[in-house]
This record gives C-alpha cells, structure tokens and sequence, in this order.
C-alpha cells in the first residue's frame, strides 16, 4: 500500500475497524515510513486531546424550561385538543369492548363484518370513484393469493370502515386495527381502501401508520405507491413517501422518481421523493 | 417515541432525560456558547413536541433528535450571522480543575481553550461533523444518513477535520507559548 491509502485507513485503524491483514499493512508500513509515522503521530495527538477535554453539564435551569415548557404544552392540548381525548377515550372503549381471546376477537370481528354488510349494502351507496374501486379489488385478489380463505372476508372488512357515517367513526375503526393481533391481513385490504377513499386526512394517515407493520407485503407497497398520486393531501403523500423508502423497495422507485420529477406536486413532496430515491 | 408521537407528552420527560446531557455537548462544541447551547437543546424539545407527528422512522430516533439538532444549530449561525464566536475564554475556562489529581490531567484550562479556539476556526459544516463523530460518538454509517453521503466521503471529511484541527491546535501552542 502506499502513503496516501495508508494515511486514509487511519481513522479505521484507531478504531479497531480494519480487518487483521489491513491492520498489520498498516502497522508495517509505520516501522518503515517517516512521514506516515509523523502523521499518525498527529492524529494520535490531537485525537487524545479531544478525548480528555472536560466533560461539559448544563446548568439546572434548562431542566426547570424543558418541565415548564412540557406543562405549557400539556395544559393547551388538554384545553384545546379534541381529538387526543377522543382518541384516548376510543382507545378505553376497545380495549373494554374487545374480548381478550384471540378466538373471541376474531367471531367478534366476523360477526360485525357480517352486520356491516347487512346494512352496508342495502342501506348506503359509497361514491368511490370506479377505477380505484377496481384498483383495491385486483389487490384483493393479489392478497388473495396468499391466503385465500381470508380474501372472501376482505370485502366484508373493506364495506365496514367505508361505510361509517362520520369521521370519528370510521378513525375508531382504523385505530381498533392497531390492536388486533390475529387476522392481521384480514383488516389490511380495509386500511388500504381507507387509504385510498377516505376524505379525512387523519384517517388516512392512521391508516398509513397501522399499514407499517404490512410494509413487508409487496402488495401493500404497490397500493400505497398507486395512492400517492392521487391523494390530495401534501401531508400524506409524504408521509406515503416515508412508508415506501422505509420498505427499502426498488420496484417502487419508478413513482418515487416521477413525483420527484412533476411540477404538479407540492415542493416539500418532490423533495422528499428525492430524499426517499437517495435512500433506497 | 411512539408513545410520544401518540400524544403521551409526559414521555417526553424521559427522552429529555436520556438525551439533553450529549445534546448539550454537541452544543457546546459546536457553538462554543455554553448559554445559548441551553436554548438551543430547549429549542430541540420543543421541536419534538410540536412535530412528534412527523416522526415515522422508529427505532432512528437518535438520528431523528440529531437531524433537527443540526437545524437547530444552522438557524443558531445564521441568525449570530457568524461562525461561533471565536473563544470567550471566561466561558470556556469555566470549568475549574478540581479533580484531586489535577496534575495528572492531560488537559489542562489553557489547552481546553487552545482546543476550543481551534474547533471555533473550523468551518462550521467541518466542526459539526467532527463533533458528532468525535464527541457525540455516532458511527459513520449514521452521519452517512444524516448528511446523505457515503460512509467513504465522510471518513474523508472527518480525517479532514481532524487534521485541520490539529493544524490550527499547534499553530495557536507556537502562537501562544512564542
Ligand atoms: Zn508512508
């Protein structure tokens, strides 16, 4: 090796991070070259220096701000935040309305599915714009195929959260996905179609957060990259962003780069589209 | 932190606790301003409350605090309009040696100034990195994804600063012992 590829690895070599043949190149090298040795040297030095310089302690008055600024901010959002009491309040409703035994869960589930359909289709007509329709029914199919006897339930699952009448309600039942540990992928084409229709910016982010632990799904991942175009919402579409380059998926990098690339979208959107493609 | 993003500001309190000693550190060493550097980790945590909703990555939360500890500090220069300010010896030699075997100490008051000044000389996007591989102790690989760079450039700048550092450290020890 020479100097300068020897002077490169020194930083690994003080950290124990070259492999044993690199190291002992290294420590050849410092026997025989000056220059290497005065460099080292200095590294060394000034590497010591800054290990011993005193440690450094605020004084009690940044904790004394950090407490009171946490009271400020506790008071204004007990006073003014609707929506973190409501969902507190459905968090303590599930879990007392949710039987603790997986098997419970599940006929509870089946049972209320099976209400929502009763109701749903002959009571309420969704205006669900026809071509994602189709869309989430071909993913159906894709999730279908890993499971088929789940794929006749999705439907059902699908029309109850479409079908409730207010936000909170329909919020209420994407949170209550959050906790059901069995069934997973019933409740997952569900939060796909929350995803894609639901006009509340909140649902659809709960239901972005609750699709996290699905992300391993290539099929989620392709629904949630057929969404962002279309959603409206800034907000969401990086944080759709945000979902995609955490999967570390190359297949969705086509969206990434043509939202990166489009005038038509928000400019904190396209960044993070640039962001997410330098990650994957 | 998910908890907190939920909305359970209390938690806050913990990360607080765990976090605002190195914060403060990176602070410090990065503005070379004790005082401010207490503003700047209480403007840390209130960016964190306020955009907790924001935080999605789990488990990198520690990359998370150290991104908007790096805003923090760039709006810090811009709005002091200047790079740190160069040393205020008072402030920096505020640390008295009262360790029992102060003789033994490697660093003493006139050369944790001289190392202060020598870091305060640095280019700032320099210093930063330095700090947080030198003092914040983060990996490589984890400035390399704060700073969207390979791990190899990043090696290259902290090698870099390191020996700028060292550069300016024994021309102020000729300077001052001349
Ligand atoms: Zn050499």
């Amino acid at each position: 090796m020479n100097c300068q590829r020897i002077q490169e690895s020194f930083l690994d070599y003080q950290d124990g991070r070259l492999s044993p043949p690199d190291a002992s190149a290294v420590r050849e090298h410092l026997k025989v070259c000056l220059d290497c040795q005065r460099e080292w040297a200095g590294l060394q030095e000034i590497s010591l220096k800054l290990d011993r310089l005193p440690p450094v302690a605020p004084s009690p008055r940044l904790r004394t701000q950090f407490y009171a600024m946490l009271e400020t901010h506790r008071r204004e959002s007990d006073s003014h935040s609707p929506f973190v009491q409501m969902r507190s309040r459905f968090d303590r409703l599930f879990s007392a309305l949710l039987p603790a035994r997986p098997a419970l869960q599940f006929a509870l589930a089946c049972l209320m599915l099976g209400a929502g359909l009763f109701f749903g289709t002959r009571f309420i007509h969704p205006a669900v714009n026809e071509e994602t329709a189709r869309e989430i029914e071909a993913l159906k199919k894709q999730l279908a195929s890993t499971n088929e006897q789940i794929a006749s339930t999705n439907q059902l699952v699908t029309h109850s959260i479409l079908q409730q009448q207010s936000t909170g309600e329909r919020l209420k039942m994407v949170l209550a996905s959050l906790d059901l540990k069995k069934g997973d992928q019933l409740v997952v084409s569900d939060l796909l179609s929350a995803l894609a229709f639901d006009p509340s910016v909140n649902v659809r982010l709960s239901a972005l957060e609750a699709l996290y632990p699905h992300a391993t799904m290539p099929a989620v991942r392709s629904a949630v990259a057929a969404s962002l175009p279309r959603d409206p919402s800034p907000l969401v579409q990086v944080t759709m962003i945000d979902f995609l380059a955490a999967s570390r998926d190359p297949a969705v990098s086509s969206t990434l780069e043509d939202v990166s690339r489009s005038q038509t979208y928000d400019k904190a959107v396209r960044e993070a589209a640039r962001r997410a493609l330098a990650q994957l | 932190m998910i908890a907190v993003r939920a909305g359970e500001i209390g938690k806050l309190g913990e990360l607080f606790e765990r976090h605002h000693g190195p914060l403060y550190g990176f602070f410090v060493h990065h503005t070379g301003d004790r005082t401010a550097s207490e503003d700047l980790v209480q403007l840390v945590f209130y960016r964190i409350l306020k955009y907790r909703h924001t935080y999605r990555d789990e488990g990198r939360f520690f990359a998370w605090i150290y991104h908007l500890a790096r805003k923090v500090a760039a709006d810090h220069f811009r709005r002091s309009n200047a790079a740190p300010r160069g040393t205020d010896p008072d402030d920096l030699n505020a640390v008295p040696d009262e360790a029992p075997h102060a003789a033994d100490r490697a660093v003493t008051a006139d050369d944790t100034a001289r190392l202060h000044a020598a870091l305060a000389a640095l280019e700032p996007n320099q210093r930063e990195m330095l700090v947080l591989a030198r003092f914040q102790h983060l990996k490589h690989e984890e400035i390399a994804r704060l700073y969207d760079l390979s791990v190899g450039a990043v090696k290259v700048r902290v090698h870099r600063a390191l020996k700028d550092l060292r550069d300016i450290y024994f021309k102020l020890s000729r300077e001052q012992t001349a």
